[in-house]
């Protein structure tokens, strides 16, 4: 495994460089990935809604586990893996479901909603046997921004300061991200992407805007000021507001009216700008002043990665989107078009990474700079 | 003539939750429904070894909780498979907080290995 730091250039230099090709390819890397960094740190893994009542689940991955997010009846939401505790089958089996109990399908080992081990064929014969040793393995389970969080890791990092930290910190006092209100937001459109390129690659390309006029062309129409390759992410974490063109009226992929209402608590300096944050390790949060765009990414291999991307309006939009009253299509598609076009440029390089060409890696100009940071952190959490 | 027994407090038991009784033999359950009525089954699901006690209780019906047959509360009568004779229903009467609970003489439907105790 190398990842060992290149030598710095010469101060003044115009070209940092970035990791070398086999960060991005080596099954031995990507290992120390999910052990120090995925299966470590706070995952945002789906939308608290999306459980609506007691005995809904899902199933997600997170590092190379399977994980069970359920609605509990009496503790919120709880997280298993899922790891039957007898003979280790998968106890829930599929996406999602519906159910009062979490029930193994090999011997009916049967757990509470709240994880702990209920029934099982002769267990009134083995008295000795502890309902709560013998229930599903918990993991730590936050709830913010409207997501489900979960570490873990036996002793997780503190969310207060690794995550509600960081963002407050970034976003400033008074662009609060808080102002959006994002936990009362509702989704009004979900999308998928399934894309052939490691996570660093989808992470260093929403660092910087220096493709955004080369890739993004409807995006630097309504943000003209994106092609001076500056992106809403700065040196040192900090962000900033990327100002709509002066003839652009809403973030749609024409420029033109929403026709939605700014989200009620933004600041003046939030209106008719753009901000973009990146949570380590696998979360992208974009504001508008009429929606919030959350990108979670879950690694699958060191060359594929699924990207989830929710679009959030405020409930009373989403309300008049099901009744058929409103379309939100134009705002949704400005950043799917950005999407797929980030995407496939990240596509295209991931091959690269395998290359004699790339194997000394590349280059950072200096308005991806602080690409750097993020390659500092990663050598500091994987050592 | 059969004695009632006292099995159980009605502060016990839970709303729509079953108390497994074993001081006697074969082994009984207590529920108490959502509309408070409380009632007394053999705890022993008739397919397989499970405490009934540890099912689900719906419309005075408990469903057992390891396979998805259910028993009425009033007759003992299953509704579906896996599981398909009755359990037996042991007649309640309350004396103030006291649940006492009078066996029934019939033969219990204990499933396999579970016959003699």
């Amino acid at each position: 495994m190398i990842i060992d730091p290149l030598d710095r250039p010469l101060p003044g230099a115009s070209l940092h460089p970035t990791l070398t090709g086999d960060a991005y390819t080596d099954p031995e890397v990507f290992r120390a990935e999910q052990a120090s960094i995925f299966e470590t740190m706070w995952n945002c893994v789906l939308r608290a809604d999306a459980l609506p009542s007691p005995g809904h689940w899902r199933t997600v991955q997170v590092g190379r586990e399977e994980i069970i997010v359920v609605r509990s009846r009496s503790a919120g939401i709880r997280a298993y893996y899922n790891v039957c505790a007898h003979r280790g089958m998968r106890v829930c089996t599929g996406y999602e479901g519906v159910s009062r109990k979490l029930q193994c399908g090999y011997h009916a080992w049967t757990y509470t909603l709240e994880g702990d081990l209920a029934a099982a064929p002769n267990l009134t014969s083995m008295p000795d046997v502890d309902r709560e040793d013998y229930g599903l393995r918990p993991v730590h389970v936050r709830e913010w921004l409207g997501y489900v969080w979960v570490s873990l890791a036996d002793e997780p990092p503190n969310f207060d300061q690794e995550v509600l930290g960081e963002v407050r910190t970034r976003f400033g006092e008074v662009e609060s991200i808080d102002n959006y209100g994002i936990d009362r937001l509702r989704v009004a459109e979900s999308k998928t992407y399934d894309v052939g390129a490691n996570w660093k690659l989808i992470i260093e390309n929403f660092m910087e805007c220096y493709h955004c006029a080369t890739i993004h062309p409807e995006l630097t129409e309504v943000i003209p000021e994106f092609a001076d390759g500056l992106a809403s992410q700065r040196a040192g974490g900090a962000v900033h507001g990327s100002g709509f063109g002066q003839d652009v009226a809403g973030f749609t992929v024409d420029g033109s009216e929403s026709g939605l209402s700014e989200l009620p608590s933004i600041a003046p300096d939030q209106e008719r700008r753009y901000y973009a944050i990146t949570v380590k390790p696998q979360v992208f949060i974009n504001t508008v002043p009429d929606h919030v765009i959350v990108h979670r990414m879950t690694p699958i291999s060191p060359e594929r990665t699924v990207v989830e991307c929710d679009w959030l309006f405020a409930a009373e939009v989403v309300d008049r989107v099901e009744s058929g009253e409103l379309d939100v299509a134009r705002s949704v598609e400005l950043f799917h078009r950005v999407n797929l076009q980030d995407f496939e440029a990240c596509e295209l390089t991931q091959p690269s990474m395998s290359s004699k060409a790339y194997k000394g890696g590349g280059a950072l100009v200096p308005s991806e700079h602080h690409i750097g940071e993020f390659h500092e952190w990663w050598r500091r959490t994987l050592r | 003539m059969q004695v009632a027994f006292r099995a159980c407090s009605v502060q016990d038991l839970t709303a729509g939750e079953g108390l497994r009784i074993d001081s006697v033999s074969p082994p009984i359950a207590v529920f108490l429904t959502e509309e408070g009525s409380v009632h007394a089954v053999d705890d022993t699901c008739t397919h397989q070894d499970a405490s009934l006690a540890a099912g689900w209780v719906e419309d005075c019906r408990v469903e057992c909780p390891l396979h998805e047959s259910t028993f009425s509360l009033l007759s003992g009568a299953v509704d579906q498979p896996p599981a398909k004779r009755p359990v037996r229903v042991h007649h309640v009467t309350l004396h103030g907080d006291d649940v006492l609970v009078e066996l029934s003489q019939e033969a219990p439907n204990l499933p396999p290995g579970m016959g003699t105790v």
